[in-house]
């Protein structure tokens, strides 16, 4: 599960080296957009003869149709699979199998939908069917060739990632290959190839067993999520409910690759020792073919207001955790930076007052954080505490503590040391961040595909520099109060497990 | 005590494409475009990696410092490397190491309190941090160029005379034990924790870990006597790199600690690994599980064996990515798992691991491990083919090139190789060898290296779900997960 955590900075009036303000930055970076609607941003760092890419989509599981959750996901995996020329020794056969795959699965749905009147005999021998055609279409597969092209070439980093408001690819190669990127990366999204979809479909569960089913913090922040939004799809879990995901469909992560797949929703990044004019060149090679489409629908469905405070509790032997979270607005909202600038002070380091009082002083939390957006930003969202107990002390008294230093912070403004301190680290923070291909890649496309400018990474300095202490506590006193509260803990119910896979779908 | 184990990056140097020549640019295709393919690409040379030079002194009081310019970010960062660890923990105070690393920071210096400094330096963006852990003991700091002077400052008082203050200690045992508390709560930690202690050796320094009762053992006293034993300025390398001029950051530092001069005689050998096989199925009962987490192996080697190189091919073959023995069959193949690997994690100047971890549904528990089982068997006795053996190798070289991108990483590099008594060049004839592994070498090593019969086996999960007894792959030995009471004291 991502939490994206904006990072905010402030500049100063800058007496510091040039080289981490805008009007410098600017200097490296290129942007440019193809006929198709699909927007680059090329910025150089010739320190290493290396060059990081990053292609952030403005989809994800929040755009998971109902009963289809986890496609995004599903999809995010499918794009490893390789085309029509990578992964396949004879791509027209392939092709025939992979039909008669949706064939046979068709048809083992229609005896399914009979619901008590199907016949299992039947549903056996269809679901054989489905096995064997799968068995066949496998045999033209090169496994993992996609994937393995990259790494032989130095490919490091390789990896990708679904939030809820995004689906991001990335990795870095050797400069001299960043033609092999433009290739690869243009190829797996104008052609991909939905091969091997459905033993794929084990493995994402695998996955989900492993991140939620088998960890007491995924059981519990995914009970917490599914309580603190009854609409909106910050509901569900990113890679989908286990009874949805063994349902998905090959032909529903198509669907959601058309709609959603288009240039115009992507934002590409490359940072490192690039030319940007070549970079341009091979831009408009290999992405150009790939077609214009229309955007996708914006999401509309609106969490209604919390009516009142919210409770989940999960049964786990684990030792206990607490998580607390507030309704908070979109990152859109002018008291954005002032969430950023709460965060700061309460989290962070050992000066955040959640540490100083929780950990350090009353020492009932072994650890304390918040986070300002979770579970991601582009929608309402939840500003987050999340504590766990130190031994001995319980979640009740982690509550109390959590509320009384609300309370506090609520009531005295911040002193101006506190603020400038935030302000400071958030700046520091940005300038670090400069020297990573990869973040920087990372940052550029998110901030773009979010706001339009990627200049934002370094005006929303001045947004913070604004934020003051009445703000601060406007703004706590607006948000966090108790019918917007959503709280959920763990508790050892010390009920023995039941005999049999425990909440495990066959 | 094991921790947290970071792989060593094997990186080899990049095999030169050899005279490939720049594309020419391509006139614009009139015709429907044709779908570049892979054959076409041709790619230009590898720019030269430049490894910037590194300055390097030792100080009249035995400190030897090395310094690396960057100007690309206003940013001074520093590590200093002391040779000491948790190897040297008394057996009935384990967890010492660890308390003095954390309190020589939190526990604050002579004039500053540790909450001071957190103010101080937090005020400033900066850091100052400290931690001991297996085989080093590290200070290190990181500041904006403006601020350097003052968290220099900051670092040579933590360095040179922590307070250990009182306080702070008590609120360090009293997070280790909450930590204790947790040990159990992840099934992923506990496979590889138990593996990694079971190999080494439970009542050894690699094996064993901390507990309440070694915790109750350890007195402020202890930390102050460790701190002194072992933190002298000829027990010290101290790297720098950022924004500043060497001459000036040279005198600035020089000046700084010239005024540490304690000596100590010098520090012990670490104590040496138990050769031994620990060989058997071990399970530890986790119920609140969907998964069975598992770590499979043996003692491995040193990063200087000879057949080092071979030994990181084979492992990279049987399960180190995408193209994997192990990743392709109970990944892609089966479906029946999400993480799988087998990695060979060579130490500097012991023998690290070789494992193979994953996890998969309770279902296919017994299913997987005789699939890990058969790859082992395979990869002993047909020799591995030459794409496997080509891809590696390829994969391995043309990666040389993320070993060097950062001065970080450089520095860090030097370091490291000074600290254990390596070569310089120890990457590049790292490099060498590997592009010479043939074939055979890959079998001749699996051959000699792996010895499945004596592998640990060690499960997490839930038995009700396996569907078949763990016992059909060899008589089951139970992991007692309950966490020992304090001494003297009644739950």
């Amino acid at each position: 599960m991502k939490t994206l955590l904006f990072c905010v900075v402030l500049l100063v009036g800058c007496t510091c080296a040039p080289a981490q303000n805008l009007k410098e930055f600017e200097k490296k970076v290129t942007e440019f957009t193809l006929a198709n609607g699909l927007h680059f941003i090329v910025a150089e760092r010739h320190e290493a003869p290396v060059v990081s890419m990053h292609t952030y989509v403005n989809a994800g599981s929040v755009d998971d149709p109902s009963g289809e959750t986890g496609i995004a996901h599903m999809f995010e995996h499918m794009a490893f699979k390789g085309t029509e020329t990578i992964g396949t020794t004879n791509w027209p056969e392939e092709k025939k199998a992979l039909a008669a795959i949706e064939a046979a699965y068709d048809r083992l749905e229609a005896e399914r939908n009979k619901g008590p009147k199907s016949d299992p005999a039947r549903l056996k021998s269809l679901d054989e069917q489905v096995e064997a055609a799968i068995e066949r279409a496998q045999s033209y597969v090169i496994p993992n060739e996609y994937p393995r092209i990259i790494e032989e070439n130095g490919g490091a980093g390789l990896n990708a990632s679904t939030a809820f408001d995004s689906t991001e690819y990335f990795y870095s190669l050797p400069s001299n290959r960043i033609e092999l990127w433009f290739l690869l990366e243009s190829q797996r999204f104008l052609q991909p190839v939905f091969r091997e979809f459905y033993k794929e479909r084990d493995v994402v569960l695998e996955e989900y067993r492993m991140r939620v089913q088998s960890s007491p913090q995924g059981k519990l922040l995914e009970d917490f999520q599914a309580t603190a939004f009854e609409a909106h799809p910050y509901h569900n879990p990113p890679g989908g409910w286990p009874s949805d995901i063994v349902n998905l469909r090959l032909a529903d992560a198509r669907r959601f690759f058309e709609k959603y797949y288009v240039p115009a929703n992507i934002t590409i990044g490359i940072v490192g020792d690039v030319n940007p004019a070549e970079a341009r060149r091979l831009a408009e090679r290999y992405f150009g073919p790939l077609p214009a489409r229309p955007l996708p629908p914006v999401l509309h469905t609106e969490e209604p207001p919390q009516p009142g405070p919210k409770l989940a509790v999960v049964d786990s032997p684990s030792q206990p955790l607490l998580v607390v979270g507030y309704k908070r607005p979109d990152q859109y909202d002018k008291d954005d930076p002032v969430f950023d600038v709460i965060s700061g002070i309460l989290s962070g380091g050992r000066t955040g007052l959640l540490y100083e009082d929780l950990v350090r002083d009353k020492q009932v939390a072994l650890e304390a954080e918040a986070g300002d957006s979770y579970p991601d930003s582009r929608y309402p969202n939840l500003f987050l505490f999340f504590l766990a107990p130190a031994l001995g002390h319980s979640v009740e008294e982690n509550q109390k503590a959590l509320e009384d230093l609300l309370a506090r912070f609520e009531s005295k403004p911040v002193d101006a040391e506190t603020l400038a301190r935030v302000k400071t680290k958030a700046r520091a923070d940005v300038i670090r961040r400069l020297a990573s291909n990869p973040g920087l890649a990372s940052l550029l496309t998110s901030y773009y595909a979010a706001y339009g400018d990627w200049r934002k990474l370094f005006t929303s300095l001045d947004e913070l520099d604004k934020v003051t202490a009445a703000d601060v506590q406007r703004v706590a006193r607006k948000y966090f109060v108790t019918p917007s509260r959503t709280t959920a803990y763990t508790v050892n119910t010390g009920t023995p497990p039941a005999a049999g896979p425990r909440g495990d779908v066959q | 005590m094991t921790r947290t184990h970071v792989p060593f990056l094997v990186i080899a140097a990049a095999a030169m494409l050899a005279g490939q020549a720049p594309r020419a640019a391509q006139p614009p295709s009139a015709a429907a475009p044709r779908v570049p393919s892979l054959k076409d690409l041709k790619f230009p040379p590898l720019k030269p990696i430049h490894i910037p030079d590194v300055a390097t002194v030792t100080l009249p009081n035995g400190m030897k410092l090395f310094l690396l310019e960057d100007h690309e970010l206003p940013v001074i960062n520093g590590t200093a490397r002391i040779r000491t660890g948790n190897l040297f923990d008394p057996p009935d105070k384990v967890g010492l190491a660890t308390l003095t690393g954390m309190v020589m920071r939190t526990g604050g210096t002579q004039s500053k309190t540790g909450d001071q400094l957190d103010q101080e330096l937090e005020g400033i963006a900066a850091s100052v941090e400290s931690d001991i852990g297996e085989t080093e003991g590290s200070v290190s700091f990181s500041a904006l160029k403006e601020n350097a002077d003052q968290v220099l400052g900051a670092f040579h008082d933590v360095l040179t005379g922590p307070a250990f203050r009182q306080e702070r200690f008590a609120l360090a045992k009293s997070q280790l034990r909450s930590g204790i508390a947790r040990r159990n709560d992840d099934a992923h930690g506990i496979a590889q924790r138990e593996f990694a202690d079971i190999v080494y050796g439970k009542d050894t320094p690699y094996g064993w870990q901390i507990e309440y009762a070694t915790l109750d053992h350890i007195e402020r006293k202890d930390l102050l006597d460790f701190y002194q034993r072992y933190f002298f300025p000829s027990n010290v390398l101290l790297a720098v790199w950022g924004d500043f001029n060497t001459a000036e950051m040279q005198t600035k530092i020089e000046n700084l600690f010239a005024g540490w001069t304690v000596k100590q005689p010098p520090v012990p050998s670490f104590p040496k690994v138990r050769e031994q096989a620990a060989p058997g199925v071990y399970l530890a009962v986790k119920t609140d599980v969907a998964q069975t987490f598992f770590s499979i192996g043996h003692l491995s080697g040193e990063l200087r064996d000879k057949d080092f190189p071979a030994l990181q091919v084979m492992a990279d073959i049987l399960g180190g990515g995408f193209r994997s023995r192990l990743f392709q069959r109970v990944r892609t193949r089966m479906g029946d798992a999400y993480e799988i690997g087998a990695d060979w994690a060579a130490n500097y100047d012991h023998p690290g691991l070789f494992e193979i971890s994953g996890s998969t549904k309770s279902a296919s528990t017994l299913e997987t491990l005789k699939a890990v089982r058969e790859e082992v068997e395979k990869i002993r006795t047909t020799e591995v083919s030459d794409d496997e053996l080509n891809t590696a190798k390829q994969t391995a070289l043309n990666g040389l090139v993320f070993a060097f991108d950062t001065r970080t990483k450089t520095l860090g590099r030097l370091l490291t190789y000074e600290y254990f008594g390596y070569p310089k060049d120890f990457i590049q004839q790292y490099q060498k060898a590997l592009a010479a592994v043939t074939k055979a070498d890959v079998l001749r090593v699996a051959k000699q290296r792996l010895h499945p019969e004596s592998f640990t086996i060690v499960a997490a999960g839930n038995p009700q779900d396996f569907g078949q007894p763990l016992s059909a792959l060899g008589s089951v030995k139970s992991i007692d997960l309950t966490i020992p009471e304090p001494e003297g004291k009644q739950p």
